[in-house]
């Protein structure tokens, strides 16, 4: 099932009739190799994608060459959805592993919104979710130092992983490079490999090439002063993601 | 609503450790940036430029 991990573990649940209703609103699927743009900055789209394996990204090319991560992508997110109303999208968006996706026609989305109040309502929920992340991005780049920076992602990426059965709550796979993790943070990535240091001689985490493990997670959660709120995970999952 | 702590001027220092023949500058608050040594050494001179400065400054009010 291309959907399963749409609203997985929310609190605002998708019910088997309406999970149904998006299977059958996919047209395609689609599979992207690491790096592959998938929608381009400025160009007109008539389709919405939902990411279904791999993770994306969502970038903006600063003038003088240098690329800004703005957003980052985990099954069960649909990594445009605001086309459908946009049309253009004002940054790009990109595979960064190779990834699978599933193609939602405009026209089918239009219909779902025409017929189906509630689902439609689920929808806006899950762009209204990217507004949260994207608000505790701001936070994070303004707010923490280098080290808390780094370890606030690494709680968000396990709980967003923990809600789709990717993470057991400690250890879970994240590709990207110290680099990539470098622009997610603002950092360079010697500043992120002195800093994946400092959390691992803190014993609060380790990260050995894609591997993330979490050595105590109430310790780094405290760290980074991460509060798993803005994810609107269900009780039980927002409970694991900050070890209670 | 809370009190902005970012219209008040730090009383923490930040910290500079050398890196991989970087300079890695951590703090105050949410600073986080890495500078080649030259540029290190220039920004060194100028913040105690600056400091002397404003120390200057802050006799005069009194």
């Amino acid at each position: 099932m291309l959907t399963l991990n749409v609203l997985r573990n929310n609190n605002l649940a998708i019910s088997s009739a309406e999970r149904d209703v998006l299977e059958k609103s996919i047209e395609r699927t689609r599979t992207l190799r690491s790096g592959q743009l998938a929608v381009r900055q400025g160009v007109e789209v008539e389709v919405s994608l939902l990411l279904v394996d791999g993770l994306m990204t969502r970038h903006i090319d600063t003038p003088d060459g240098q690329r800004h991560l703005v957003g980052l992508h985990v099954p069960g997110d649909f990594v445009d959805l605001h086309a459908y109303v946009l049309k253009k999208l004002d940054h790009d968006v990109a595979a960064l592993t190779e990834v699978r996706v599933a193609v939602f026609p405009h026209e089918t989305l239009e219909a779902i919104q025409a017929s189906n109040v509630r689902l439609t309502r689920r929808l806006w929920f899950v762009t209204l979710l990217d507004a949260a992340r994207e608000r505790q991005w701001i936070y994070r780049l303004a707010s923490l130092n280098a080290s808390q920076r780094v370890a606030h992602f690494l709680c968000e990426m396990n709980a967003r992983l923990l809600a789709i059965n990717a993470s057991d709550g400690h250890i879970y796979m994240l590709p990207m490079t110290q680099n990539e993790i470098g622009e997610v943070c603002s950092l360079t990535n010697v500043h992120v490999s002195r800093v994946l240091r400092q959390l691992r001689e803190s014993n609060l985490c380790n990260v050995r090439g894609s591997r993330v493990q979490i050595l105590d997670l109430g310790a780094l959660v405290s760290y980074a002063s991460f509060d798993p709120a803005y994810l609107f995970l269900n009780a039980e999952t927002a409970a694991r993601a900050v070890a209670t | 609503m809370t009190q902005n702590d970012k219209a008040e001027p730090r009383k923490d220092a930040g910290r500079a450790s050398a890196e991989n023949g970087v300079v890695v500058l951590d703090g105050p608050d949410g600073v986080a940036v890495t500078m080649t040594v030259e540029a290190a050494v220039l920004t060194a001179e100028s913040l105690q430029a600056a400091a002397e400065l404003a120390r200057t400054q802050r006799r005069i009010e009194k």
